[in-house]
């Protein structure tokens, strides 16, 4: 187990460096960005810029500089924002976003993994029919465009939702921009299950515990479940990607003060700093989501420990 | 036994016959699956529309009309869809928008299944050390975020159409890789390729001769799977402002648009999502039914 | 001797998207306690959906009619709940690729132990007591440290002895093999043969060996059926069809057995 950890740090380590080399890069290609030396900037940030990045040093000084910074957990100042470094920023907006982004994890592998495994125990029945059509909904309808049309709904014409602002992160301010956020996310893990499970019901080892005379319910607790949910696990990243992204368009949407909206006023204002900072933030986190996955499919999976 | 003198026609029928047999039978069980038929006239309904639907009708897209500023859509005075809030006709801006999120959809998606086409087969096909590296890249690439890299390049680039077919195209054909590099390595196993290399084949010829034609049935249904999501990813881009800019527009922008002004007008944001929504789920089913009918697997 | 199952009239039918498609065909037979039947014929001759749909687990676009008596119980007219009291307590069951037959995330312990503990309402030691024997029986050593190995820590030959010691957890009446050796290399499958060979013999234990290899079923069967295309071809005693056979096809099979082996 411990090897694997550190064997998937050995990877995800680089990788964070390259992400974070080429955001350096990228940087500096840009016109007017902070590692540039023409540039129209307010003389406070443009001494702060300096001062933090030693800006008169040689190319691979200035990244020696800015990873160590990032490995220390600073970010720099705001590029945009006098008064603020990008820690600040994105500190005030990470609670909000860390609630989003939890709360909507939680539910769409708790309902998604439910639904498709009821949906392929019964299948070709009416629930099937109606939890696989509602779900080919959520795949074919964008969040930008349900979050709209649910607000629309419950907020607008029904009044029974608030359909924007924080609020301090009241329940009922929160149910709207969740359940957007989950229902793509419900409906891709519904899908997953149902076939993965079909595919473990149709096993050799299943019909084995038929045989033995299992009940039922024994059957996919204990044979089914933990190796038709191998896919989930390994769907555990791209869905936290998904959820990322998701959240960017939600936040706009809800008017939550989060990471996304920071990183959306960020882009459309070129606030490079900002933008980098968010985008090495979401990177680490999805290293951290991929080492959690593959240490859950060691966990379930026997076959995995041996290699 | 009976041997029979056949002419050139001949063969060339039978040959004819059973080298488009596997493909035209698909097309044929394709138009078998109800959901993939009404799903194809759908798709080619809106096509049309947003190609000839502009000329067709009395108003221009980028006409403003002061008099008719959020007309609730009407068969009498000609506004459909109704207007938005410079009086411009809602229907003629969605088929215009139907055109650039279309061609974006497609550009963006042949750009992806060109590099991942030629990447995925080379790893697959040669394999070894080198298939390890391209793989290992591949997925440092899948761990990415790889809407905030769209993201950044953007504002950094600036907001350029052109970019942004690039920009789509250059991070979603890493899903083309995986697959191509897949199946290329079960038919590299397959005897004509074997054959072919006895008789002094070149590696490039064997690809673009054999692998590359028998991948096309993999290809295709991705591709109908993928133009989905690259319209998406352009709505969304949009949505945030990072997209396409005025004056052009696409479903993404008039769905924003639409989300910010629903509570006067409504169908400014109905519409457009519906026209997206019916893309999006009619090349699904279009893909889905192509699995279905290349790979005629009994359940 | 009194029959331990008695088949009258069975027909098994798929429902298949291009029709229904009949696997058995109103067959009848009859096994009698403690000797071990062997049922012979090609793949697709429905030899082994016989006894998949007298036990229950067919899957689902099967179905079968006629009557199965098992100790003068129809298994046909029980619902899935009675029938899987029968499975895997009175019917043992082995399958033909072992490979794929255990559960791949859970222990050979846990596997053996859960039929006792749920059949007989054991306590996990009770249990873990009677799996030691029965591996015992099948001959697999270092029994302690086996029970907490995963299936895929073992070989094909191990396994297929874990599946078969998983189907003499509770003492069954009956065991089903269907092609319980094919999987195997041919040491392999002289040692299994072997220990069908001591269950008939010293636990009295009624068997049904399915295979389609004559050679297999002529070690260890008492009484013979012969099947093709859904129909019962030949019955009778192992020695007698095998030495002088009256149907053509029996006469083809026997034909594809290596001479040496006669």
């Amino acid at each position: 187990m411990i090897q694997l950890i550190i064997k998937r740090l050995a990877i995800a380590i680089p990788t964070l460096i390259i992400i974070i080399a080429f955001v350096f890069g990228l940087m500096r290609v840009a016109p007017g960005g902070p590692f540039t030396n023409e540039r129209a900037l307010p003389p406070e940030i443009e001494q702060k810029i300096n001062e933090a990045y030693d800006l008169d040093k040689p190319l691979i000084h200035q990244f020696g500089i800015y990873l160590s910074k990032i490995a220390k957990g600073d970010l720099g100042p705001s590029y945009k924002y006098k008064d603020f470094t990008v820690n600040e920023l994105i500190l005030s907006g990470f609670p909000i976003s860390l609630t989003l982004g939890v709360s909507a994890i939680i539910i769409s592998l708790f309902l998604g993994s439910l639904l498709g495994i009821i949906a392929a125990i019964k299948r070709n029945t009416i629930f099937d029919y109606t939890v696989m059509g509602v779900s080919l909904i959520g795949i074919c309808v964008p969040s930008f465009v349900l979050a709209p049309i649910l607000s629309l709904f419950f907020g607008l014409y029904l009044g029974l939702l608030p359909i924007s602002g924080w609020n301090g992160g009241n329940i009922y301010n929160l149910i709207l921009p969740v359940v957007s956020l989950s229902l793509p996310q419900i409906a891709i893990i519904s899908r997953m299950m149902r076939s993965s499970t079909i595919e473990t019901l149709n096993s050799n080892f299943i019909r084995t515990a038929r045989a033995k005379g299992m009940p039922k319910r024994r059957i996919i607790t204990k044979h089914v479940i933990r190796s038709s949910i191998l896919p989930i696990i390994d769907y555990l990243a791209p869905a936290t990607a998904g959820l990322m992204t998701g959240s960017i368009i939600i936040e706009q949407i809800f008017g939550l003060p989060g990471i996304g909206r920071y990183f959306v006023v960020g882009a459309l204002q070129r606030d490079y700093t900002l933008v980098s900072g968010v985008m090495i933030l979401y990177a680490s986190l999805l290293m951290l989501l991929i080492l959690l996955s593959d240490i859950l499919r060691a966990v379930l999976d026997p076959r995995v420990k041996i290699k | 036994m009976n041997i029979k003198n056949y002419s050139k026609d001949d063969l060339d029928n039978i040959l004819s016959i059973k080298g488009n047999s596997l493909y035209s039978d698909a097309f044929k069980r394709l138009l078998k699956n109800k959901a993939s038929l009404a799903s194809l006239i759908i798709l080619l309904l809106i096509t049309l529309l947003s190609i000839f639907g502009p000329y067709l009708l009395q108003y221009d897209f980028y006409e403003t009309d002061w008099n008719s500023i959020y007309l609730a859509p009407s068969i009498e005075n000609g506004h459909y869809f109704g207007t938005d809030g410079n009086g411009r006709d809602l229907l003629v801006r969605i088929l215009y928008g139907g055109r650039l999120s279309l061609s974006i959809g497609i550009i963006a998606t042949l750009v992806s299944v060109l590099i991942g086409v030629t990447y995925g087969t080379i790893a697959g096909y040669f394999g070894g050390k080198l298939d390890t590296i391209m793989m290992r890249i591949v997925e440092i690439l899948y761990a990415m975020p790889y809407l905030i890299f769209v993201i950044i390049l953007m504002v950094i680039f600036g907001r350029n159409i052109y970019l942004l077919f690039l920009a789509i195209g250059a991070v979603e054909w890493l899903t083309m890789a995986r697959i191509v590099r897949g199946q290329t390595i079960s038919i590299k196993e397959k005897e004509f390729i074997e054959a072919s290399k006895s008789l002094g084949q070149s590696s490039f010829m064997i690809i673009i001769k054999h692998i590359i034609p028998n991948l096309a049935g993999t290809i295709i249904v991705y591709i109908t799977l993928m133009v989905p999501s690259v319209i998406i990813l352009e709505s969304f881009l949009s949505f945030l402002g990072l997209g396409v800019q005025e004056p052009l527009t696409s479903w993404g922008v008039l769905i924003s648009e639409g989300s910010r002004e629903m509570e006067t007008a409504w169908w400014l944001l109905i519409f457009p999502g519906l026209f997206m929504v019916l893309t999006l789920a009619s090349l699904n089913f279009i893909g889905d039914g192509l699995r279905d009918a290349l790979d005629p697997k009994e359940y | 001797m009194e029959a331990i199952l008695n088949v009258n009239n069975l027909s098994v039918n798929f429902d298949t998207s291009q029709g229904l498609f009949k696997a058995v065909d109103d067959i009848s037979f009859s096994i009698k306690k403690g000797e071990c039947l062997g049922i012979a014929g090609e793949s697709g001759s429905g030899k082994t959906q016989t006894f998949f749909s007298i036990t229950g687990i067919l899957s689902d676009n099967g179905s079968a009619i006629g009557t199965a008596d098992f100790n003068d119980v129809d298994l046909l007219k029980l619902t899935e709940k009675e029938l899987s009291n029968i499975r895997g307590k009175k019917i043992g069951f082995i399958f033909q690729d072992p490979m794929t037959s255990l559960t791949p995330h859970m222990n050979i312990g846990n596997q053996l132990i859960e039929v006792s503990m749920v059949h007989e309402k054991k306590t996990k030691n009770e249990a873990l007591k009677k799996a030691k024997e029965v591996l015992d029986i099948v001959k697999l050593p270092r029994i302690e440290n086996l029970l907490k190995k995963y299936p895929h820590e073992l070989s094909g030959g191990m396994r297929q002895r874990i599946m078969i010691g998983i189907s003499l957890m509770c003492d069954p009446l009956f065991i089903i093999a269907d092609e319980p050796t094919t999987a195997l290399d041919v040491t392999t499958q002289k040692e299994i043969l072997k220990i069908f060979n001591d269950l008939k013999r010293f636990k009295d234990i009624t068997i049904a060996l399915i295979s389609h290899d004559i050679g297999v079923i002529s070690e260890v069967s008492d009484t013979i059926l012969i099947m093709n295309e859904g129909k019962i071809i030949e019955k009778g005693n192992c020695q007698e069809v095998l030495i002088s056979p009256k149907h053509e096809y029996t006469k083809h099979l026997l034909s594809c057995v290596p001479e040496w082996m006669k």
